[in-house]
């Protein structure tokens, strides 16, 4: 579970990755008592994760987050804790990574970020399916609530991800954020 | 709470015998945890069993059960609506099941919550991770209480300057290009800021310096102190 | 003997930046003691990491380092420098960075502890520890590894009375072992029994002397009127389920023109208090506290009142200084040419059109300010506001305060160590657990 790719971050990038992490984790334990919906999790992923690849600039931030997310999620106990949370934040941010590094030449950043967060819903949604598959449940009744969580995690996720963009560009354009990467030209 | 949580983190630290003990739990937890998805039906009273153990051994531990009922009889109305819709009423029981093979996949998880410290659990996925990022995940908890007090005062800054960001304002999602102006632009350059200083701050006492490090002795002989 | 010497040395944050400092040469030898004075955000800081070797971007200019030379540098804020739980491990941190062994570890540990003069248990958790004892730790924690020199970025700022005292024997018994000590200090006054050489940098350029302004403008006397606008009966105050942090034995009451300061050592409860003025602290038993008449709810009193709260450039979002002043104005339905004025009234009128976060600490702290004060709030609260506000800066700061003071305004001011020469109508001191009211006629005020 180390993250190999990563190991060139600077300090400080991340240490910023980290405390985005553990603020997307203390958010949605925080939310999860107001709002009953399933779907604003992926609210939280898509913003968190997208703000770390957009300040730091390099592939590979995506998935640190989620794995920091994981990790910080199992160690407060964050839901019902154990294991299986680890999953929930680490198979959206795989996803997201994956979709990234495969869109990168594709249309302009703010589709890109938006077709970045679809994935990590398809993600995030395909991983309770599989659950739901295992413990048995029909595939009518698996499917149903697939398609519910993506359509309920796909509006969030794009909300999430649509919020990204004026955001870092305002800390760019106050000077803010210094990093030196191909994706400054496009923010 | 999360916040209520990272307190933990400033008991006494894990002594090696206990860290052990912990990492036998959380293997236990994650055997009985994807036993749940894979064994086979006949298996799960004995699974059950097993659980109920745990269950009375967290509640022992002061854990409340509220969340997990909760959850769990969400999951099964969800559930069984979704069955007696598409299925008519004759496999309802299937549903019933799989709600109760996922309660059985949760319980470990929340034993687990209630029963090993936060920093046992924080001490064993760390030797797992890269120095790095094992230092990240410790700082990051230990700024948790900062950074949500920082959330909520910053929030509330912004609404007593007369932002639109009330609770009830933030329902109307014209609000909310305000919210990510306000309150998350704010905070990004706050956590920015911490991560520049909290980077300095360790480089100044040599972080990074060897590629192994080596730990204090939490446990040392009486007269050493 | 020579440990370290900047000639001829500028640095900036980005080719495209403005210089931070320019041509600037400093010499520092073993068992000296300087002091950098200078308006916030001059490149104070700046220059006690590039002294420390921690400053990562190029710069230009000649420096030299001797061979094997070691700097600790102990940073302001202590919530970013205490990375651990207990005092051992925390001097430790370091060591376990170089890849010593536990057995070398503990004996440096306990005599880094012993030069700083703190003798408690390895085991002793941080969070316990009284501000001075935290800020002494941290130099341990730079001590454990014999650094020749030793930088310290504003001790004073963060320390009581008792802390600056306490820190100055510490400083004494170092240079006198040989360690070179650079401190950077908003207030010389307060170490100058072990300063022997003084600086000043503003403007990039580093000289002999102490950085000063004058100070023209004071805080006026002014006549208040009957108009109740904060009263309380006799309560405690006190966290759910902790102990009382402190208690009130009289009633208060705050009426309209009234300048009241509270003052008292950090983690007193002057800000807890404030923000339970506000209607902003959450998790405290019920107060007998009225503002405007009623229980303080947070947003329920619009324009009526404001806070400035330490810190203050966090609040700031606006891609100007003007939208940003004007913010406020325009969600209470104010008139927007107020922006304009107050700001050409304070003489930042140049600064309307630039971003609030290229602006020095010192100048974000006043746009914040003003951003309050331009709506005209009949209540204002300021926590701490003079911490880290430049001299240059306070007339400005007096200004604002005597202008809403003028209009009936109320203003309720914190700060961890009592004001001189300030003409307040009430002070309220918090010390042991006690919040002492004291009424001052403005007399005696001035005597003070």
């Amino acid at each position: 579970m180390t993250t190999n790719h990563s190991r060139g971050f600077k300090l400080q990038d991340a240490l910023f990755i980290g405390f985005c992490a553990t603020l997307l984790v203390a958010l949605k334990s925080m939310l999860r008592l107001k709002l009953g919906l399933a779907g604003h999790s992926m609210l939280l992923m898509s913003f968190f994760y997208l703000t770390c690849y957009c300040t730091v600039g390099r592939i590979g931030a995506i998935t640190a987050c989620g794995v920091m997310a994981g990790a910080v999620a199992a160690i407060l106990g964050i839901g019902n804790g154990g294991p299986l949370i680890f999953m929930k934040f680490f198979a959206p941010a795989l996803a997201m990574e994956i979709v990234l590094v495969l869109v990168q030449r594709f249309t302009n950043l703010r589709w890109r970020l938006v077709i970045v967060a679809l994935a990590g819903t398809l993600a995030w949604a395909a991983k309770g399916l599989i659950e739901d598959l295992l413990v048995g449940m029909s595939w009518q009744v698996a499917l149903a609530r697939f398609s519910w969580k993506v359509l309920q995690g796909g509006i969030f996720a794009v909300v999430g991800a649509l919020l990204v963009l004026p955001v870092v560009r305002r800390l760019k354009a106050h000077d803010l954020v210094h990093s030196e990467s191909k994706l400054d030209q496009e923010l | 709470m999360p916040i209520s949580h990272s307190s933990l983190l400033s008991s006494t630290p894990a002594s090696i015998r206990s860290l052990w003990l912990s990492a036998l739990a959380m293997l236990l937890a994650l055997a009985l945890s994807s036993a749940a998805f894979f064994a086979p039906t006949h298996f799960l009273p004995w699974l059950a069993g097993i659980e109920l153990v745990l269950l009375v051994h967290g509640m022992l531990n002061q854990g409340k059960i509220s969340g997990l009922v909760r959850y769990i009889v969400l999951q099964l109305l969800f559930t069984i609506v979704l069955y007696l819709a598409i299925h008519g009423g004759n496999k309802v029981s299937e549903g019933v099941l799989a709600v109760a093979r996922i309660l059985l996949a949760i319980v470990p998880g929340w034993w687990l919550t209630n029963t090993v410290s936060t920093e046992a659990i924080g001490a064993i996925l760390g030797k797992m991770m890269p120095n790095k990022w094992a230092f990240v995940v410790v700082a990051s908890i230990n700024l948790l209480p900062y950074m949500a007090n920082e959330v909520r005062e910053i929030y509330q800054l912004q609404r007593l300057r007369g932002a639109r960001i009330a609770p009830k304002q933030l329902l109307n999602p014209r609000n909310w290009g305000e919210f990510s102006y306000c309150v998350i632009f704010p905070l990004l350059i706050q956590l920015l800021k911490l991560a520049r200083q909290t980077a300095v701050a360790a480089k100044a006492r040599h972080f990074g310096y060897h590629a192994k490090r080596t730990l204090w002795p939490s446990q040392r002989s009486e007269h050493d102190n | 003997m020579r440990l370290i010497e900047l000639d001829g040395v500028s640095f900036n944050f980005g080719s495209r930046q403005p210089w931070v400092f320019r041509d600037i040469t400093f010499r520092l030898d073993s068992g000296s003691c300087h002091c950098i004075t200078g308006p916030t955000g001059s490149g104070k800081s700046t220059l006690l990491q590039l002294l420390a070797g921690l400053q990562e971007r190029p710069f230009e200019g000649g420096v030299f380092r001797r061979q094997g030379m070691l700097a600790g540098l102990v940073m302001q804020d202590p919530q970013v420098q205490l990375l651990r739980q207990t005092v051992g491990a925390e001097v430790a941190f370091a060591l376990e960075n170089l890849a010593l062994t536990s057995e070398q570890m503990v004996p440096m540990v306990q005599r880094a502890l012993r030069r700083v003069g703190l003798f408690v248990s390895l085991d002793c958790p941080i969070n316990i520890l009284s501000l001075g004892q935290k800020y002494r730790l941290m130099m341990a924690a730079q001590l454990v590894c014999n650094p020749q020199v030793l930088l310290l970025d504003e001790p004073w700022a963060q320390l009581d009375n008792l802390g600056v005292q306490e820190l100055t024997m510490v400083i004494r018994g170092l240079v006198a072992e040989g360690i070179a000590v650079v401190m950077c200090e908003h207030n010389p006054a307060a170490f100058e029994e072990v300063v022997d050489h003084y600086w000043q940098l503003s403007d990039g350029v580093l000289m002999s002397g102490i950085y000063r302004t004058e100070k023209r403008i004071p805080l006026q006397a002014q006549a208040h009127s009957d108009d109740v606008i904060i009263e309380a009966e006799p309560f405690e105050y006190r966290f759910h389920g902790d102990a009382p942090l402190f208690a009130c034995e009289q009633p208060l009451q705050v009426c309209a023109g009234e300048l009241v300061t509270i003052y008292g050592n950090n983690g007193t409860g002057k800000s807890s208090l404030m923000k339970a003025i506000a209607g902003m602290q959450g998790n405290i038993a019920p107060l007998p506290l009225k503002v405007f008449g009623e229980r303080p709810k947070v947003g329920h009193y619009g324009q009526r009142l404001g806070l400035l709260m330490q810190r203050p450039n966090r609040q700031l979002f606006e891609n100007t200084v003007l939208d940003e002043v004007a913010f406020s104005l325009r969600r209470f339905g104010l008139p927007q040419e107020q922006a304009q004025a107050l700001l050409e009234e304070l003489g930042l009128g140049e600064l309307a059109e630039q971003s609030p976060h290229k602006l020095s600490y010192g100048q974000q702290h006043l746009v914040a300010l003003a951003s309050l004060v331009c709506y005209q709030p009949q209540l204002l609260l300021l926590d701490d506001p003079l911490a880290g506000l430049d001299s240059e800066y306070f007339d400005r700061f007096c200004m604002m305060i005597n202008r809403l003071r003028q209009q009936g305004t109320a203003v309720l001011l914190s700060s961890h160590r009592p004001l001189p020469h300030t003409p307040v109508s009430q002070q309220w001191q918090i010390a042991d657990g006690l919040l002492l009211p004291s009424t001052c006629t403005q007399d005696a005020a001035y005597a003070y």
